[in-house]
């Protein structure tokens, strides 16, 4: 250690200016990539207006707003009585609160200060704010990892890319939008922790475990991942204190918070998501044990001794695992979620749980997905890993670890692209960082050796002061300063045995043969010059992906035809009806997915919304939907429903509307209910709604629904979505009357009609006896009583 | 080891019966049927051109029973895309949950007929391609009028076979009991020895000298779930889909790739897989490895290569990509540069 020592003392004034100018140059770059992060994402509200997107978002809107009125002790006490009617829905229990906390907490700031914003605007904007964070909680663990040069490349990627982006556009007011942050900020904290061996970092980690925890269910992966990361470092034989001091403060201090959040409880310490955590807790706790050991016993009688120890230790291990066994096996899905099964088994949902499987952002992912989403990312993630074992450390392979399972549970569910989305980035960074380093670092050397080749040897362990200021240089230097910054600290002794295996690599060849790490001059030229090509590639792509792919708010849909933009604003003008024109407590029936957007945007009750949690209650509205018109009728009036809303886009063009999100009804319809049978709706196996669509089909609500007067439009009833003429054009509808059809036709809203009098002639009384009894006997089949 | 006996004996007072009455009735075929059924472990019927006659071929009043019908091919069951002898496993297990689910049933029967044995039931049935499976009804009075079973309902096997069965005739077939893979005793056996393995794995692990040690394994390992995922072969795995394709309008002709964002081949996921994967595994080694060879000639053909392989690899799956989704990406320069 004397030498490096003593060259920093030589250089010790120009290195402080150099690292000042370095602090200064990265905390501006940082401040650049928070720009870039947060208005990449504005296309949104440029391309459409300020709006809230999709479902979801209005749900957590509708909850921010009811906190911002009312108050946090309100909030969490909330019955709301809007949604699943009869039933309700307890919000502050089952809701997780981090987003619309945070959300609340940055409009009660503001108002504070006298910055009179809506709450709208402020949830609209919340995503953006936070991806910001996001790229800098990246760069602070790629640093972690790789040095300030990875980080700050790592950075600036994870600010556009597409997976995050579809998940955090201004407007997708959802929980991802703070919990990715949260995510990186964890995992961040807990690298740091592991790095540092300090109590400080510890407790801040289980603190933002429990702003992870409060934010999206998607904690698990954290607590989960981190137990495998520490599993693996005891086995690969890397145990440390600071591990330990990393990973028994989260797991205790961490549970004990978790178990505060109310949708969580005791969950916490009762479902098997939680329960490797605590395996490894014990595990950790004998290997410390058996370290500890170690240290005060000679060799001989250390052997002894673990003879012992391995005996007892197995035979608690036993009865720890026995009474694991015992109460996971005493629960019906063995103490795990549908939908951590189905990760675990990929086959799972599609056999058992049809609602899991219906959700389109469950499907698995094909290799198109991974271009669109993570786009050149994939082509670096590679070199990436190889970068992490060369050399290995805690806090690489705890990416390796972070990246591999992401990428198998994206592989499994498309929608944990998001949760990849960092790792990918990170890797990425630090794969891009390490080619520039080679690449710049020969064209710095054999510059300096065109301008004077005697001296060519003295720039090689890199602290020549360099005179071109191209680009290059830049990221050189910092890349540079990455490896010397950690030289001038060496009071953390902690991080002394990473640093060696840092130094070990780059250093040693460069003192035995100095010209050798580097390429030919001209063809690292053309490196650069290919990589930045492929950077350039990937700007391109993500701009045009926010821009393009993502930032529609599927509440507002526009297309682009030959004489111009044309604007569906259809739901909000049906969803306006509905809250002008109906009761207040009016119940308005409709497939699931518009529960959400009907009770914020028309305050009206709904039966079912997007959270999912009673599934025979979908079942029900499903079965109506597929039922003929009259055993709907019942179903709907039972329910007290006064109004159906159903959507439909066969007028304009609109692919995902409920004819095609029928076969879903169906089958989740006939899952509870069997009399509801999804062959009766296919002809030879195929789902179509043309003239040779089964009678069942035609006969159907939803058939009649949408399609009730549709032939008045063209004259022919062409449905352009499907492609085809529809089977059945003139029918009359006995049991519901049209009240609203929206412009384009893509809400319509219909009514119950009221019961029939049945007051008759006393002449028909046998008739009408006759009548009634049928009636009991439909009444019998309805599924609802 | 009690179950053979008994079958045979109930067989023998049957056949009895049967001889001795010259006139076959209705009852007596079921019973003859319900006995062939017990003589085969799955509970399907082989049948050939006199049984066919025997059984099918009877006028429908003497005839209450459905038969299911595999029609086999021994000299088919080489050729790979007609899948015959899996659909034939999974046609037995069907036959087998069926008989668990309503034993002594003589409402359906399994069976299956081997082409170069029965070449005349293959004609009156008029069966001329496989995989073929026909189901008689009491209704169907002859057998080229029986209902055949589709193609779709191939697809998800006994499953979807189950489902046709239901939906024509109404009988319940009941949950599809699958064999597990290890019997019982196996996995018995394989807990002791892991329970045995463990302290010897700990010993090994605290002396630091296993497999998990080195390196280069987690790295391949890395690598390889990296590779298999971004190759969707997790899709492949969920949705059963084929490797390729063989073309509709030409029938020599192999389908690689499929157009379509929705769906994909495996191969066409693991051909791109790899190229994600090389790309990336090219840039490691010049970073890693390149960097420490000496001659120089080696150096610039290898980066030459690098280059012009990763140039490739990089176009050929945006190219591929653009095609198969459709999407054109685009640049926005400020609209007064046009």
């Amino acid at each position: 250690m004397a030498e490096p020592e003593a060259s920093s003392a030589a250089a010790n004034g120009g290195g402080r200016l150099r690292n000042a100018f370095g602090g200064v140059l990265s905390a501006f770059t940082l401040l650049l990539i928070g720009v870039l992060a947060f208005s990449i994402r504005l296309f949104s509200v440029i391309k459409y207006e300020s709006v809230i997107h999709e479902f979801d978002p209005y749900f957590n809107f509708r909850v921010t707003q009811f906190l911002s009125k009312n108050g946090i002790y309100e909030f969490w006490n909330w019955f709301d009585d809007r949604t699943w009617y009869p039933l309700g829905r307890v919000i502050g229990g089952t809701v997780y609160p981090g987003l619309t906390l945070t959300a609340g907490t940055i409009w009660w700031l503001l108002n504070s200060l006298n910055i009179p914003l809506s709450v709208e605007t402020v949830c609209v904007f919340t995503a953006p704010i936070f991806s910001a964070y996001a790229s800098w909680a990246t760069y602070l663990l790629t640093k972690e990892a790789k040095g300030t040069g990875a980080g700050l490349m790592a950075a600036a990627i994870l600010a556009m890319v597409p997976s995050y982006i579809s998940r955090s556009v201004a407007g997708s007011y959802d929980n991802e939008a703070v919990a990715i942050f949260a995510l990186i900020f964890t995992f961040y904290l807990y690298v740091k922790t592991l790095n540092t061996g300090s109590l400080f970092y510890a407790t801040l980690n289980a603190l933002s475990y429990f702003y992870m925890v409060c934010s999206w269910g998607g904690y698990t992966f954290i607590i989960n991942l981190i137990p495998m990361h520490v599993l693996l470092c005891i086995v690969t034989g890397r145990y440390s204190s600071r591990l330990y001091i990393a990973y028994a403060p989260l797991v205790i201090l961490g549970t004990l918070l978790a178990a505060l959040v109310p949708v969580v409880g005791f969950n916490a310490v009762m479902t098997s998501e939680h329960f490797a955590s605590f395996l490894v807790f014990i595990i950790l706790h004998v290997v410390a044990l058996v370290y500890y050991i170690k240290g005060l016993l000679t060799p001989r009688l250390f052997k002894v001794a673990m003879t012992l120890v391995i005996s007892v230790g197995l035979a608690v291990c036993f009865a720890v695992v026995a009474v694991l066994v015992a109460l996971v096996a005493s629960s019906p899905t063995k103490g795990w979620s549908g939908r951590s099964l189905s990760l675990l088994d990929p086959t799972y949902a599609s056999k058992y749980i049809p609602i899991i499987a219906s959700v389109s952002e469950h499907q698995p992912p094909t290799w198109p997905s991974y271009f669109m989403d993570i786009n050149v990312l994939a082509f670096l993630i590679p070199a990436g890993i190889i970068s992490c074992f060369l050399p290995l450390s805690d806090a690489s392979s705890f990416m390796v670890l972070y990246l591999v399972t992401a990428v198998y549970f994206s592989g499994v569910m498309v929608r944990l692209m998001l949760v990849l989305a960092p790792a990918a980035c990170i890797l990425s960074g630090i794969a891009l960082s390490e080619v520039f380093g080679v690449l710049t670092r020969s064209l710095k050397f054999q510059l300096s050796k065109l301008f004077d080749d005697s001296s060519s040897a003295v720039p090689a362990s890199g602290d020549s002061s360099s005179e071109s200021s191209t680009n290059s240089t830049k990221s050189e230097n910092r890349n540079e300063k990455s490896e010397t910054a950690p030289k001038e600290k060496p009071s953390k002794k902690n991080r002394k045995k990473e640093k060696e295996m840092a130094e070990s690599v780059p250093v040693k060849p460069n003192k035995k043969e100095k010209r050798l790490l580097v390429l030919p001059f001209e063809l690292s030229v053309m490196g650069i010059l290919l990589l930045i090509v492929l950077g350039g590639f990937y700007v391109v792509h993500c701009v045009w992906a926010a821009a393009e792919a993502y930032s529609a708010p599927s509440i507002v849909l526009t297309s682009r035809s030959r004489d111009g933009l044309h604007v569906f604003d259809d739901f909000r003008e049906a969803y306006a009806w509905l809250s002008h024109n109906t009761d207040v407590d009016d119940k308005v029936a409709s497939w699931w997915d518009y529960g959400y957007q009907t009770t914020a945007m028309a305050n009206r009750t709904v039966i079912v919304d997007n959270n999912t949690w009673n599934n025979t209650h979908i079942a029900t509205v499903g079965t109506a939907m597929s039922s003929p018109e009259k055993a709907a009728w019942e179903i709907f009036n039972s329910l007290d429903v006064k109004y159906v809303l159903v959507v439909f886009g066969g007028l304009v063009g609109y692919p995902s509307d409920d004819i095609n999100k029928f076969l879903w009804m169906v089958r989740i319809g006939g899952g509870v209910f069997p009399h509801i049978k999804e062959p009766d709706y296919l002809r030879d196996g195929q789902y179509r709604v043309d003239a040779q669509a089964t009678p069942t089909m035609l006969n159907c609500l939803m058939y009649k629904l949408c399609y009730y007067r549709f032939v008045e439009t063209d004259g022919k009833g062409f449905d352009r979505v499907r492609g085809y003429e529809i089977g059945k054009k003139h029918f009359k509808l006995t049991h519901f009357e049209e009240v609203f059809t929206t412009h384009h036709w893509m809400v319509r809203i219909y009514k119950l009609k009221p019961q029939k009098n049945r007051v008759r002639g006393k002449l028909k009384k046998l008739k009408s006896g006759a009548k009634s009894s049928s009636t009991l006997a439909a009444g019998r089949k309805n599924p609802w009583q | 080891m009690a179950t053979p006996p008994h079958p045979r004996l109930l067989l023998l007072p049957l056949l009895l019966l049967a001889a001795a009455s010259s006139s076959v009735s209705a009852d007596d075929l079921v019973a003859e049927l319900q006995s062939l059924r017990a003589r085969s472990p799955s509970g399907v019927i082989h049948l050939t051109d006199t049984s066919v006659t025997r059984f099918l071929s009877a006028p429908a009043s003497r005839r209450p029973y459905s038969v299911l019908v595999f029609f086999d091919a021994a000299s088919l069951h080489s050729k790979p895309d007609l899948h015959l002898p899996q659909l034939r496993t999974e046609f037995a297990l069907l036959s087998a949950s069926f008989l668990d689910h309503n034993p002594g049933s003589g409402d359906l029967f399994f069976a299956d007929i081997e082409f170069a044995e029965s070449q005349h039931s293959f004609h009156q049935f008029g069966v001329n391609s496989l995989p073929h499976v026909r189901l008689v009804r009491p209704e169907h009075a002859s057998l080229g009028g029986s209902e055949q079973m589709d193609q779709s309902h191939f697809s998800r096997l006994a499953d979807s076979m189950a489902e046709f069965i239901e939906s024509r005739t109404g009988l319940e077939v009941g949950p599809i009991v699958r064999p597990p893979l290890l019997s019982r005793n196996q996995i018995i056996l394989i807990g002791i020895l892991f329970l045995i393995s463990i302290p010897f794995m700990i010993k090994r692990i605290v002396d630091g000298e296993t497999l998990l040690h080195d390196r280069r394994v987690w790295m391949a390992g890395a690598l390889f779930v990296y590779f298999f995922s971004v190759s969707g072969g997790m899709y492949g795995i969920i949705r059963h889909t084929p490797m390729f394709l063989t073309d509709r309008s030409d029938p020599n002709k192999l389908v690689f790739f499929y157009q379509g964002s929705g769906m994909q081949l495996g191969a066409e996921g693991f051909a791109v897989g790899f190229l994600y994967t090389l790309v990336g595994l090219m840039i490691a080694g010049v970073t890693h490895l390149l960097v420490r060879v000496e001659s120089l000639q080696t150096q610039r053909l290898a980066m030459l290569a690098v280059m012009a392989i990763g140039w490739w690899a990089v176009r050929k799956v945006i190219y591929l990509d653009n095609w198969k989704t459709g999407y054109s990406i685009h640049t926005f320069w400020p609209s007064s540069w046009r």
